[in-house]
């Protein structure tokens, strides 16, 4: 009689698993960036355009011309300026970053809806940053 | 001696961890899913307004002017889009200091936000500064 040797299912350490799934949920909550506009909005497209920092403002304009100011519904470009002036108010010239409103339009919106926008946030004393998606010229 | 440890072991109130893997990977999966990692592209442009009143004043800025579909440079200077691209190229804003470097732009009737933004990313990248001109607006 042949004696077999004892074959022991080999054993994968699975301890550590936890600690590397929760840096990997740590680096993902850190990196997420939940999107503020309800709307459909297809930026428009442009050559030479380069990476931009997000700044604490975002005023939007949907393909619908909807007009969003942090992520809530502005009934117009009159409260858009109001609201921007209010929070504007304080930033001095010299703070060109703190005083940058990033402005979102979709490529189809009519000028008649974008033009007011942006001429409130240059009248709230805003600096356009105007947010598009980079083209092979 | 090994049946002793085991037997203290499961005698400590010790709090289960044995489910915790399953949900850090529902999570990441949660968080894989739902995250983009874009790249925010763009320009910014610090822009002077102007009113048509102030644009007829001042003769030495360049105007372009887009009006349903087309692109018009000056007094009556039609251009398609990579016309004008060469036109800005040929301005040498990078070279000029001060008001010399300001384009005005006007849009009339109807002109969709792709061609407007596409004209202003033009100057900016020219080392231009952009003025946008609007209609007479009444400040009370």
């Amino acid at each position: 009689m042949i004696r077999r040797p004892k074959h022991e299912m080999p054993i994968i350490p699975t301890a550590n698993l936890v600690d590397i799934a929760i840096l990997l949920i740590i680096f993902y909550m850190a990196c997420s960036n939940f999107l503020s506009v309800t709307g459909k909005l297809t930026p428009p497209k442009a050559p030479d355009l380069y990476k931009i920092e997000e700044p604490l403002i975002t005023v939007s304009v949907d393909q619908e011309g909807a007009i969003m100011l942090q992520g809530h519904a502005a009934a117009n470009a009159a409260e858009v300026e109001a609201v921007l002036s209010e929070l504007l108010k304080d930033k001095t010239a010299e703070d060109s970053k703190k005083r940058m409103v990033m402005f979102k339009c979709d490529a189809t919106v009519n000028r008649q809806v974008y033009q007011p926008v942006l001429d409130a946030i240059v009248h709230a004393g805003g600096l356009i940053l105007a947010v598009g998606d980079n083209r092979e010229k | 001696m090994r049946r002793k440890f085991h037997m203290r072991q499961l005698t400590q109130d010790a709090v289960p961890t044995t489910s915790l893997a399953d949900m850090m990977f529902l999570l990441l999966i949660f968080f894989i899913m739902t995250t983009t990692l874009a790249r925010t592209t763009g320009f910014i442009t610090d822009v002077p307004m102007g009113t048509k009143g102030a644009q007829q004043s001042s003769e030495k800025s360049p105007s372009v002017v887009l009006h349903d579909g087309k692109i018009t440079v000056g007094e009556d200077q039609d251009m398609t889009m990579p016309q004008l691209r060469n036109y800005i190229a040929g301005l040498h804003l990078d070279r000029k200091k001060g008001d010399a470097k300001v384009v005005m732009i006007s849009a009339e009737g109807v002109v969709p936000y792709q061609t407007y933004y596409e004209t202003l990313a033009m100057v900016q990248n020219a080392s231009g500064v952009v003025a946008l001109v609007s209609d007479e607006v009444e400040k009370k």
